[in-house]
This record gives structure tokens, C-alpha cells and sequence, in this order.
């Protein structure tokens, strides 16, 4: 399975886009491919930010046993 | 119920009291160990512990004991003691009320400490060459300390406070104690075989003692093998630890670990909206740019003029057409005076000069023909004149004697051998059907025609008999 690109892989080539755009040194027709594909990732890491599950915290056991785990509740 | 035989925890603890300050070994006792969990009360009171390798024991120094005190006693102090072991009723606990201390040295713990962190410095082991960076957006963090108490409870409300998509994966851990160290060590390479983006590492505050295991070299060793970047949270804002020097990110507190670790979700979205804006920005000025460039080139005089671009070359076409034209004449001209150079000439005038010399030649050569020729003629005459006196031309007989003499002689050689010639002598030849017959073998019929030398004889056979003649 592909591993999925990180949000922090995205967010960088989303930068590295704009900056290019920005130089204005590409030609049109290329400029416009990356703004394609810039939008594409805006609209996924805004996603994945708006669209926050709560991540259950894990325990990794001596055995590698991967267990849910919680904090104890401020009383 | 007779209740007299329940005692009171107050009459115990006075019994005991009272057992213990009745002893006079407790009454003056002089130990030697090092001060730990050290509070001075605004009273001036000191409250500490004093322990070694194996034991620990409370201690306070009343004020007006400790105004006598010669230096700052502080957590690792080694220290030299006398006073009297009674019991403090409160709390049941039996304790040490100091009179007098002394340093003893300076504190191992410390002096470990120092020499420790010396020894890594100068192998480079703090190096920030050799810290890994810390990625800005971690998706799965590793926690490794203890799986109760607050630092693990800081660490992971703080980094759901801040950024909820992270996963956090706790490594539970010893922190304190002769076999945190180990476990330590053991925590950070298991958690070296998940695929995690940061490690943080630490622990709450406490004393030099209990953050000890964080000073071990074999801890320092871990943390800088390590392939994860590593932030260290080691007690409270001043406790600095051998592992906080070595790791790729001293945090003050576990609180202030994970927000090291995490980026502030609402900070990203700012972010990300921040983007958006400038990615729209920059493709709206570049299609306003264009726009202005195509525009630009529409209303470019040469595109609304487009006959301009002829009018430049048929310029050009008409100036090498002339170029071309006096080029021509320039040759014309040149071929036509050399041809009246040559026209002008003396030999083209007197062209005889031109077969003079030759005419002479040919007379010399004619000389010569006519001489060869007559030579020729004379050689042939006297040739002919030499074959007319030939014998055999005087005598031409003499050619064809021998002939004759030979032509003779054959026929009478032919004379003999003429059959018909030996039918003179008395022989005939037998014939059946004009077919002669050589031996009576040949006679089919009976009838013979025989040839006589001078005609021929028609007669019947009678008889055959074979016979050998000649034998």
C-alpha cells in the first residue's frame, strides 16, 4: 500500500508552488498545472484539519502489543 | 464490649516517642550522608533528608541552629551531621533534629554530574551539528516516561488541545529508581522501531535523586543514537539534565514538550487560508499580466499594419534587383572591349602570318614524298628485271616433267587392277539381280546373269556344291 503523503510533505510543496507562481518565471501553461494541483492539496489539507477525529492515545506494551490507553481524569 | 484494649494512634506514637528519647544512643548521633528534597522555610527553618547508598532519613534544623551553618546546604550536598533521633507525632515519623552540620566534600552526585557532562561535551555528544530537526507537523509522537503522574497526563492534553490529528503513542517507563535507567534505554530503542516522527522523553520535577536516571551516560548514549528526533522534558524549568543536553530539543517542562512536538491547529488553518489567498493572488496577477501582454500584441503597430512587413522587403528585393542589373552591364562590357582587343588585333587582320611558316614546312615535306617514291619505283624495276631472267620462267615445261612421268605410272598401276581388265583373261563375274555373287552361299534363285569381257551371259543353275578351292 502507498504510504499517504504527510501533512507536512503537502503543506511544503503547497509553499514551494506558490513561491514558484509567485516568481512568475514558468510559463502560462505550467503555471496554470500547479495551481491545479495546489488547489487539489489546499482542499486536502484543509480537510484534514476541519475534519478533526479525536485520536485515542496508545500504550505500546514490553511485548509491542499496541493497547488503547487513557489519561487519568482531573478529578 | 470492653473498649480499653484499642489504644489511641496519639498514645502510640507518644509510647514510642518516649522509647526513643529514653534511649541515649538517640540522644546525640552523628551521621554522614547527602542532602536531598532540601526546603528552607521562610522561618528559617530547614527541612531536608539525609541519605546514602542504602537508607534515607528526615531531618529538620531549627533556626537557630541553622544560623550557624558555614555554607549553603543544597540538594547533593554531602554533609557530616549531630543531633537527636526522635519521633514527630503528626506524622508518626521518626526524624533527625539536626544541631550542627558540616560539608563533607563536595556532593558525588554533582561531582559525577559535572565530570559526566565534561566527558560528552568534549566528545562532541552536544553538538548541534548533531541534532536532527524537529519536524513541524508530527503525525505520530512517542512518549516515553511513566504511565501515571502528571507528566504524561501535560503531554498528552496539551497535544490535543493543539493538534488533534496527532497520534501519541506512550512507551510506559521507569523514571526514577536504580532500574530507571535501563528502562530508559530500553523504552527509546523500542520505540526506535515504530515509525514515529518525534520521541519525547522525560519527566516531572523532582529531586536531583529522582531525576537521576536522566544523568546516566548509558541514558545520554541512547538518546544521541537514536534515529528519531528526540525532545527531552526533564523536571522543572531550571533542572537541566545530562539527557536535556544530549537531545535534539531541551524542553522546560512536559507541558512545554508537546508544544515543541505540536503545531497549534488553528495556527495551520491561518496557514493554510494565508496560502490560499496568496495562490489566488499570484495566478490572478499572472492572468491579468498575460491578458495585458496579448492585448499589448493585438494593438502592436506591425500586427495592425501587417503590409509593413512587405513593404521592408520589397525594398530590399528592389535594391538587389539593381544590384544584379549593374552587375550584368559591368560584365557586358568587359567581354565586349576584349572582344575588340581581339578584333584590333595584327594576326586577326593578316591572318596569312598565321599559315606562312607552315606552307614552308609543307614544301619540305613534299620534297621528301617524291624522293622516297622514285627510290621505290627504281628498287621494284630492277626487282622485275631480276625475275625476267629466271630459268624456270624461260623453261616452263621443266615445272610440270616430273607430273607427267608420275601420272603415267599410276595408271598402269590402275590398269591391273581394273576388274573388267582380268575378264580378258578367261574370269567372269556372276550377278543375281545386278547383285554379285561371291560365294555359292549368295545363290538364292536360279537364275544368274554372268559377265563376259565382251557381254553378258543369261543361264539356269543345276546344281550347287559347296567345295574348298583353294584348299
Amino acid at each position: 500500500m502507498a504510504k499517504e503523503v504527510k501533512f507536512e510533505e503537502k503543506m511544503q510543496e503547497l509553499e514551494s508552488i506558490i513561491s514558484d507562481l509567485e516568481n512568475g518565471e514558468i510559463d502560462l501553461d505550467e503555471s496554470i498545472a500547479k495551481y491545479t494541483r495546489a488547489m487539489t492539496l489546499v482542499k486536502e489539507c484543509d480537510d484534514k484539519l476541519k475534519n478533526v477525529e479525536e485520536q485515542i492515545s496508545k500504550m505500546v506494551t514490553e511485548n509491542d502489543e499496541i493497547k488503547d490507553f487513557e489519561i487519568e481524569k482531573d478529578a | 464490649m470492653n473498649n480499653d484494649k484499642y489504644l489511641s494512634i496519639g498514645a502510640l506514637t507518644r509510647y514510642l516517642k518516649a522509647k526513643f528519647d529514653s534511649d541515649v544512643n538517640l540522644r546525640t548521633v552523628f551521621l554522614r550522608g547527602e542532602i536531598s528534597n532540601f526546603k528552607s522555610h521562610t522561618t528559617g527553618h530547614l527541612y531536608f533528608s539525609l541519605k546514602d547508598e542504602t537508607s534515607k532519613i528526615n531531618a529538620i534544623m531549627f533556626a537557630s541552629k541553622a544560623k550557624n551553618i558555614t555554607f549553603t546546604p543544597m540538594d547533593g550536598t554531602k554533609v557530616l551531621v549531630a543531633g537527636r533521633v526522635s519521633v514527630y507525632e503528626a506524622t508518626g515519623s521518626y526524624q533527625i533534629y539536626v544541631d550542627e552540620m558540616l560539608e563533607d566534600g563536595v556532593g558525588n552526585l554533582y561531582i559525577a554530574f559535572e565530570k559526566l557532562k565534561k566527558e560528552l561535551a568534549e566528545k562532541g555528544m552536544f553538538d548541534q551539528k548533531y541534532k536532527k530537526p524537529i519536524p513541524k507537523i508530527p503525525e505520530k509522537i512517542g512518549i516515553i516516561t511513566a504511565s501515571t503522574g502528571a507528566a504524561i497526563k501535560d503531554i498528552i492534553s496539551t497535544i490535543r488541545r493543539r493538534y488533534p490529528l496527532a497520534e501519541t503513542y506512550l512507551f510506559p517507563c521507569l523514571v526514577q529508581g536504580e532500574y530507571a535507567k535501563d528502562d530508559i534505554v530500553k523504552k527509546i530503542k523500542q520505540a526506535s522501531n515504530y515509525d514515529l516522527d518525534v520521541l519525547i522523553v522525560g519527566r516531572g520535577g523532582g529531586s536531583i535523586e529522582d531525576l537521576w536516571a536522566f544523568n546516566e551516560e548509558v541514558v545520554a548514549n541512547a538518546i544521541f543514537e537514536c534515529q528519531i528526533p528526540i525532545i527531552s522534558a526533564v523536571g522543572h524549568e531550571v533542572d537541566f539534565t545530562i539527557a536535556d543536553f544530549v537531545a535534539d530539543l531541551r524542553a522546560p517542562t512536559p507541558t512545554g514538550a508537546a508544544e515543541m512536538a505540536v503545531p497549534n491547529i488553528s495556527d495551520l488553518l491561518n496557514n493554510l487560508n494565508q496560502l490560499k489567498i496568496r495562490l489566488n493572488e499570484s495566478i490572478n496577477n499572472r492572468l491579468i499580466k498575460e491578458k495585458t501582454k496579448l492585448k499589448n500584441y493585438q494593438n502592436s503597430y506591425i500586427l495592425k499594419n501587417p503590409m509593413m512587413i512587405f513593404d521592408s522587403k520589397k525594398q530590399k528585393l528592389m535594391l538587389y534587383e539593381e544590384k544584379i542589373n549593374e552587375n550584368i552591364k559591368q560584365k557586358i562590357n568587359l567581354k565586349r572591349i576584349y572582344l575588340k582587343h581581339i578584333a584590333d588585333s595584327y594576326i586577326f587582320k593578316n591572318p596569312k602570318m598565321l599559315i606562312e611558316p607552315h606552307r614552308n614546312h609543307l614544301d619540305v615535306i613534299k620534297e621528301t614524298i617524291n624522293k622516297e617514291i622514285i627510290i621505290k619505283i627504281n628498287y621494284s624495276k630492277e626487282k622485275l628485271n631480276n625475275i625476267k631472267k629466271n630459268y624456270l620462267l624461260n623453261n616452263p615445261g621443266m615445272l610440270y616433267q616430273d607430273k607427267k612421268i608420275k601420272l603415267k605410272h599410276n595408271i598402269e598401276k590402275l590398269e591391273v587392277v581394273n576388274p573388267m581388265h582380268i575378264l580378258g583373261k578367261g574370269y567372269n563375274i556372276a550377278y543375281e539381280d545386278d547383285k554379285v555373287i561371291k560365294s555359292v552361299s549368295d545363290i538364292k534363285q536360279d537364275s544368274l546373269k554372268l559377265c563376259f569381257v565382251d557381254g553378258f551371259v543369261y543361264t539356269k543353275v543345276e546344281k550347287i556344291k559347296k567345295e574348298n578351292i583353294n584348299g
